[in-house]
């Protein structure tokens, strides 16, 4: 097994980087929150022409670039650390890691070469009442008749809910537990904006009376923990970018902020946590990595990592992000600075796939404490 | 990958596995007996195994081979500090070997090479660090103990203090103050002084813990061979920083294999005594299993930079923090799961498992202070890696 980067990795980053910074800087990020967090079109279909993103971890023969979570996870530091706006998480992360880890090939062969083209959209619905893959929160319920299979229920945190052209839901059936695909638009789905603290991020509540749905593979059970596993892994990698950004944009500030004529980042109250925070973030870009290489080995240890990558880098995110605002004092509160938009994004980000409370509880049942 | 080594005179291609099967074939062939109790005795094996192993070629992972090392590449040298851990081989005496070698490897002649390398690394000499003063920690530059020249040699006037493993000492290697005090790390020289010479005093300082692992040292005209000096007067401070090869980056993944086996243990611990049903506790428990983890990772991530760029990368100046950050808290929230039980030193008879939680609570109050306060670090990785401005209030460097 790889235990770090690489050069194409690097490579991989530097483009994505660049990318990002000309087509999604926080500016955008910022209007397009303010627009409902839909994201831009353009810069949706460029991500798929020029760069492969969405087809990043599609098998090569469904249309994608064949890659692992290690790449997903280089994308996502770099769009965590743009405040990217748009259904990449969702569609990518979420939805095709879901289809790839369900492994139903007549599914992955409908929806995957659109998604990779990026002509669709898609998400991921598994808990109820919570974004998180938490099974035993699945109420919702699947019948069958012999017109196939409908879905009812509701499902209250669904992320790019509003717009996904394809909705992956997890409900009950007599027997078991699976996994169902709903069009976006279907009869009897109704769908609401839900307004949380992170304009960056759109979730929507979607409410479920007999929708049609098709069946992706059978019991999904035993699937969908991978796919819960490879969706926390490619969280904390978003995390730490975002967590990295904020303390970059701290100490840059630090360097030119001058009170009692020196610049504040010589002070110690500043300069140790700012150090406190790098510990924080490098062990963070640490945990995010190894979460994704084992989960690319099959590695049984994997889905601790996976909870040892989302305890840990929600933590630093929320913290990061928090100092950021403190050290950019009075500025760092209005509403014009950046700050608030990480913190938001952190806010949200610490619960969307189980907080670290729950992550721990994982860990521990996981090496059976 | 494979590695051409040299041993004797023969040489053989051996493959990373076959190099860990090698190292761990010695170690289960050549198990330390078991630690005696009596102190004097403790020392005697400490010594014998360590000779044992050089004898063998078995230490000095990094050193090079022409001074009785291993001369290992980088990656045999992850591999042997993860055998040296699972094998529980005692730490060699005395303090600073990975400073002091490298320091006379790179700026040594070599009448003192040969003098002092080999029997430091088979612990015939045993080899302390007499840096601090009571004036002067962090502020290393503000040191007075003096070093005057009269003919060949030099004398030697003042105090050294913490100096851990004193007792034990054959040798110190110092700073000493051969310029001005105005001079600052201008007038510094490195010296090596034999702790047996007239003139020297150990006087042992009992620690935190009650044990006595640290001393203070004073000089009394104590003279000191100007072949003794290690590299140019009043040129000792740049060899303050010398350091040979990744050694350090190595004995992370020692520390983090360390680490595993202790929280092994006191989850075993809490196991046993119905502790882990309690969310709070298994809430903390978990939280202490990420952090172990993420010792690893980190190690693994720095010797991966390594191999991959020659250079241990961003996460190696934090991993040290990191771990003294989890090496005390770990240690606290030992003390506070056995709660009266935990109090009770090993005297006592309700002392779990002779009272190594407390002591380790008690000694890794050093973790932070010893080899540059956490305070330091902090502003190493503010200045170095994070480029945040240095303090107008402190000395040039
Ligand atoms: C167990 C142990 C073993 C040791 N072994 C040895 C040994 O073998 N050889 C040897 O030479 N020395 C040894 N030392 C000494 C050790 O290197 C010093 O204790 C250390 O460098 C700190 O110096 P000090 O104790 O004088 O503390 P001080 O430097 O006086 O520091 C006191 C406090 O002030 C803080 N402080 C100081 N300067 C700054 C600053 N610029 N910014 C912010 N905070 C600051 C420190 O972080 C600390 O919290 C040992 C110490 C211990 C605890």
């Amino acid at each position: 097994m790889i235990t770090g980067w690489t050069d194409d990795h690097e490579e991989l980053r530097a483009v994505v980087r660049r990318f990002l910074s000309e087509k999604s800087s926080t500016e955008k990020a910022r209007e397009l929150a303010i627009a409902g967090a839909v994201g831009d079109q353009a810069v949706w279909r460029q991500m798929a022409e020029q760069m492969d993103l969405q087809g990043l971890v599609i098998p090569e023969e469904f249309g994608g670039a064949g890659m692992g979570a290690v790449e997903l996870g280089v994308v996502l530091e770099e769009m965590g650390r743009a405040l990217y706006v748009g259904p990449y998480f969702s569609t990518v992360a979420l939805a095709v890691q879901t289809l790839t880890a369900v492994g139903d090939r007549a599914a992955q062969a409908r929806w995957l070469p659109r998604i990779a083209a990026g002509e669709l959209t898609a998400t991921v619905a598994i808990a109820d009442d919570a974004p998180s893959f938490d099974l035993t929160a699945v109420t919702a319920t699947a019948t069958a008749s012999r017109d196939g299979w409908s879905v009812s229920g509701a499902k209250a945190f669904v992320i790019d809910g509003m717009t996904a052209d394809l909705i992956l839901v997890a409900a009950r059936t007599d027997g078991d537990l699976g996994l169902f695909a709903l069009a976006g638009d279907a009869a009897g789905l109704h769908r609401e904006a839900v307004p949380t603290v992170d304009e960056t991020r759109a979730l929507a509540r979607v409410e479920l009376d007999a929708v049609p749905a098709v069946r992706v593979g059978d019991d999904a059970t035993q699937t969908l923990a991978r796919a819960g596993d490879l969706a926390a892994a490619a969280l904390a990698a978003e995390q730490i970018g975002g967590a990295a950004a904020a303390l970059d944009m701290a100490v840059d500030y630090a360097k030119m902020r001058v009170q009692f004529e020196r610049p504040i980042g010589s002070f110690q109250a500043i300069k140790h946590r700012c150090a406190d925070l790098k510990v924080q973030i490098e062990s963070g870009r640490s945990a995010a990595f190894f979460a994704a290489a084992l989960l690319d080995d099959g590695d049984p240890e994997a889905a601790i990592a996976a909870s040892t990558a989302q305890a840990w880098c929600s933590a630093a995110y929320t913290k990061a992000s928090k100092e950021n605002i403190q050290f950019h004092g009075g500025i760092g509160y209005t509403w014009e600075c950046d700050a608030h938009l990480y913190l938001r994004r952190a806010t949200v980000s610490d619960i969307v796939l189980g907080a670290p409370r729950a992550h721990r509880a994982r860990i521990a049942e996981l090496v059976e404490m | 990958m494979t590695q051409q080594i040299e041993t004797g005179t023969v040489m053989t291609i051996e493959s990373d596995d076959e190099f860990r099967a090698r190292i761990r074939q010695w170690f289960a062939d050549n198990r330390p007996a078991k630690r005696p109790r009596d102190p004097a005795e403790r020392k005697s094996w400490v010594r014998a195994y360590h000779a044992r192993m050089y004898d063998a070629r078995m230490t000095g992972p990094s050193w090079p081979l022409e001074y009785g090392g291993m001369g290992l590449s980088f990656a045999q040298q992850v591999i042997y500090q993860e055998e040296l851990a699972k094998a529980r081989v005692p730490s060699p005496l005395g303090t600073g070997l990975g400073i002091v070698a490298p320091t006379i490897i790179t700026y040594g002649t070599d009448e003192q090479k040969q003098r002092w390398l080999g029997p430091m690394l088979r612990q015939d000499l045993i080899w302390c660090q007499g840096y601090s003063e009571p004036g002067a920690g962090s502020d290393l530059p503000a040191l007075r103990t003096t070093a005057r020249r009269e003919d060949d040699f030099y004398v030697v006037n003042g105090q050294k203090v913490w100096t851990t493993h004193a007792t034990d000492a054959d040798v110190f290697f110092t700073l000493v103050r051969t310029g001005t005090q105005e001079s600052r790390q201008k007038g510094i020289t490195y010296l090596i002084i034999d702790a047996h010479a007239p003139g020297v005093t150990v006087r042992p300082l009992k620690d935190i813990t009650g044990g006595e692992h640290f001393a203070e040292v004073f000089f009394d005209d104590v003279r000191v061979p100007i072949a003794d000096r290690i590299g140019e007067e009043n040129q000792g401070w740049p060899l303050v920083r010398t350091s040979l090869g990744h050694e350090r980056a190595a004995g992370a993944m020692n520390q983090a294999t360390n680490y595993r086996r202790i929280l092994d243990e006191l989850i075993a611990l809490a196991r046993e005594r119905g502790l882990t049903t309690d969310p709070l506790t298994r809430d903390r428990l978990a939280d202490f299993e990420i952090r172990v983890r993420l010792m690893k990772y980190n190690a693994s991530r720095i010797i991966n930079d390594i191999i991959a760029h020659g250079e241990p990368g961003p996460a190696s100046s934090v991993s040290r923090l990191f771990i003294t950050m989890f090496e005390q808290e770990l240690h606290e929230f030992a003390v506070e799961m056995l709660g009266a039980d935990g109090i009770v030193t090993r005297d006592s008879e309700r002392a779990i498992q002779r009272g190594r939680w407390l002591t380790g609570f008690l000694g890794s109050r050093a973790s932070t202070i010893g080899a540059g306060t956490s305070e330091i670090q902090r502003n190493t990785i503010a200045e170095q890696v994070l480029g945040l401005p240095r303090d107008p209030a402190m000395p040039a460097r």
